[in-house]
């Protein structure tokens, strides 16, 4: 029972983690229509950077405010230099334009920051919580996860669902010609879409980062249960990302917990192939599937 | 249809002529007629090796060859050996398999190595001893306990092993758990490849009946070990003994803290490093402990040592590796570390294998004079090599230490075995040895 609490406690942790990530991939898919597999390696960097300034004595919470700027600032610039040139052509010239992407911030900051492991502290502690003489499974710093990721979950469906912004956001991503006609100014929603996306991704990253151990590899296993978390869920859906997170999360730690470590991989894609099969569109898509 | 038939054509065009070319390139290594081996000429020996310089497996074992070089140039310095310096080529794979074959391609085509001295890992080693036995070159001392380098010496003449294997210290910690905590309720905390399997074999000829739960790990998936704590937790495991590599050692730390799991912890010489490890569980602090604190972070764990490390400033082969070190370290600036004293020690016994084999150096010599002369070298092993014509397996023994503010304290005189049924005795008459006063074997 003991164990059933630890491990389901430390699923949801983990599967939020999963979620943050989803969330930044289900960010950048409805206002851009585009997979992003450079999430991880940008959140990587952001990450690296809140890193530089705690270890130069600025206070936790100021280098994560940081992180976001840089997210956002980093996403911006990668819109307009990298991803314009390719936009309204063929999707996959933009997607494998993410995965060179990927390559070439994973190199740069090997080469900046160094490839050794660091490690990286957490604004809360990273010890299990007591309630009377047992220690049950979850630490302040997992709880603080799950919160932050409730949050980011929240304000991204407030912005796409009420607000007038969301709205020309999807509209532009959605088609941008139509869009155009009617006075959106669908490249800077395209901006904005990466600029937020990679400021959740940046979040997402500090979040995976603290208490823990960085090097320029960390975020690797996320570019692929990620993406297999906001395919679970749809990827267009906030929600759905975030359930799909915990479904992943979850599945993971039971396995890893119960069967054994190496079968974790093969569960994960085992899980993707049956969602896919059986509802192709995602768990909690609206729309029919449409062609991607 | 006819498309097909032309593509076919040319993927077999492609294939034979890659095959031939391949073909050539193989043959060039192999000794030439007069006796004399490639990589070797009067004045120079080069040797070869892969290491993991980035990537997970890179904190420590990327300090190896350094300390590989640092030696080589004093040697050289002092005259090299029967008048050959010896140069050393040290490729990165990352600790990725597939990139050791391709760096070992290019030392053994491009580079013309004589030798291999050190390769580190086991799922990176595996990958190239077929194509270095296959192609008769030397495969010395590779870095790694994995028994596969030493315990079929048939299958892989050219492939010797050097530290303690990994069956042999599983069964010095099971022995030692067996007689001292008859009670501990053990977790096994594995490598899910030979490193852990070996260290379960050995472990299992004393402890199989206290021990309630198996844990594994893959090197490079999932670094969240909490379900792994969380099982441990549950089954009231009380000592949990790890066979897994440095960061392992700080992430299952920052796992069972995670999970509020307490245990006494009995690391694999392999994982131990308290410098290393302590240093990366004292960065995770905000700066609240400084790195040199972050040893204490360790007081208690025990280890098994078989080289004198660091810890011991006195002791005469720990005195000539900081001499050494002090000399030949390309940057001033860094310290000796026991990853680097591990490289040095390796090279030492490489001279000492070439200083015995003679002036007329080939392929066949070398392996010759450390099957037959191999267990009678001295060196900073506390134990003596098992090296002959039917065993290639390194170091015999180990002491059984705890970890005291980053120094090691040792629980038990040195203990020396062979795998198997062989039984384990003390042994303390190679750790008297003491390196000659130049420094360099005889």
């Amino acid at each position: 029972m003991q164990q059933f609490l630890d491990t389901t406690l430390g699923g949801l942790v983990l599967g939020a983690v999963y979620a943050a990530f989803a969330l930044a991939l289900c960010l950048i898919w409805r206002s851009t229509r585009i997979v992003n597999f450079a999430q991880a390696a940008m959140a990587m960097v952001t990450t690296y950077i809140a890193l530089s300034l705690i270890n130069a004595d600025v206070p936790y919470w100021v280098a994560f405010m940081a992180a976001i700027a840089a997210g956002f600032g980093l996403g911006a610039v990668i819109e307009r230099v990298i991803i314009r040139p390719v936009e309204g052509k063929a999707e996959l010239n933009a997607v494998i334009l993410t995965l060179g992407l990927f390559m070439v911030l994973h190199g740069l900051t090997a080469i900046t920051f160094g490839v050794q492991h660091r490690g990286f502290p957490a604004p809360v502690g990273t010890s299990a919580i007591s309630v009377g003489d047992t220690s049950i499974g979850i630490t302040p710093f997992g709880i603080l996860t799950i919160v932050v990721v409730a949050l980011v979950m929240a304000g991204l469906v407030v912005l796409f669902r009420f607000t007038d912004l969301g709205l020309r956001m999807r509209a532009a991503a959605f088609n941008g010609e139509v869009s155009r006609l009617l006075g959106v100014r669908v490249g800077r929603m395209l901006t904005l879409g990466w600029a937020l996306a990679a400021a959740v991704g940046a979040v997402a990253g500090m979040l995976i980062a603290g208490g823990d151990l960085v090097n320029p590899a960390f975020m690797d296993p996320f570019v692929i249960y990620g993406f297999i978390a906001a395919v679970l869920g749809g990827l267009d859906s906030p929600l759905g990302s975030v359930i799909g997170g915990l479904i992943l999360g979850l599945s993971l730690s039971y396995v890893t917990g119960y069967v054994g470590e190496h079968l974790a991989p093969l569960v994960a894609l085992g899980i993707l192939m049956v969602v896919l099969l059986v509802r192709p569109s995602g768990l909690f898509a609206a729309a029919a599937a449409r062609r991607v | 249809m006819r498309n097909t038939a032309r593509r076919a054509v040319q993927v077999v065009c492609v294939l034979t002529t890659a095959s031939l070319l391949a073909a050539c390139g193989a043959g060039k290594e192999r000794p030439s007629e007069d006796g004399t081996a490639v990589g070797v000429t009067d004045t120079s020996i080069k040797v070869g090796a892969h290491f993991p310089l980035t990537g997970p497996a890179a904190p420590g074992y990327s300090e190896i060859p350094s300390g590989h070089q640092a030696f080589y140039e004093y040697v050289n310095d002092n005259g090299g050996v029967h008048g050959r310096d010896i140069e050393m080529v040290v490729k990165d794979d990352a600790y990725n398999p597939t990139n050791t074959s391709a760096v070992t391609n290019d030392m053994i085509l491009q580079d013309e190595i004589f030798a291999m001295v050190g390769g580190l890992g086991t799922p990176t080693h595996r990958a190239v001893v077929q194509r270095l036995n296959d192609d008769g070159i030397p495969d010395l001392f590779v870095s790694s306990g994995s028994l596969q380098w030493g315990d079929d010496p048939a299958g892989s003449p050219m492939t010797f092993g050097w530290q303690p294997d990994y069956e042999i210290e599983g069964k010095v910690i099971g022995q030692y758990v067996k007689e001292n905590m008859p009670d501990a309720k053990v977790g096994l905390f594995l490598q899910d490849d030979d490193f852990g399997e070996d260290g379960e074999k050995g472990a299992r000829q004393f402890l199989d009946a206290q021990i309630v739960d198996v844990q594994k790990y893959t090197p490079g998936g999932s670094t969240d070990f909490s379900p792994q704590m969380s099982s441990f937790k549950s089954k009231g495991v009380d000592l949990v003994i790890g066979f897994n590599t440095p960061s392992y050692t700080a992430l299952s730390q920052i796992a069972a803290q995670g999970v509020g799991f307490k245990s006494k912890w009995f690391y694999s010489n392999v994982g131990s490093d308290p410098a290393l490890v302590g240093g990366l569980l004292a960065s995770m602090t905000k700066g609240k402990i400084p790195a040199e604190q972050g040893v204490k972070l360790m007081d208690g764990m025990m280890t098994t040592e078989y080289i004198p490390g660091v810890d011991a400033p006195d002791d005469e082969w720990v005195k000539l590796w900081q001499k050494v070190w002090d000399e030949y370290s390309k940057k001033g600036s860094e310290k000796l570390t026991n990853y680097r004293i591990y490289g040095m020690s390796q090279a030492y016994t490489f001279v000492q294998a070439l200083q015995a084999n003679g002036k007329d150096l080939t392929r066949e010599s070398i392996v010759e004079t450390i099957e037959k002369e191999g267990a009678s070298f001295e060196g900073p092993g506390l134990a003596p090599f098992r090296f002959s014509e039917d065993s290639h397996l390194g170091i015999s023994g180990m002491s059984v230490v705890e970890i005291k503010n980053g120094a090691s304290e040792p629980l038990t005189p040195v203990l020396v075995t062979d795998i198997g049924d062989a039984a384990i005795e003390e042994d303390d008459s190679a750790a008297s040895d003491v390196p000659p006063s130049s420094g360099i074997p005889e």
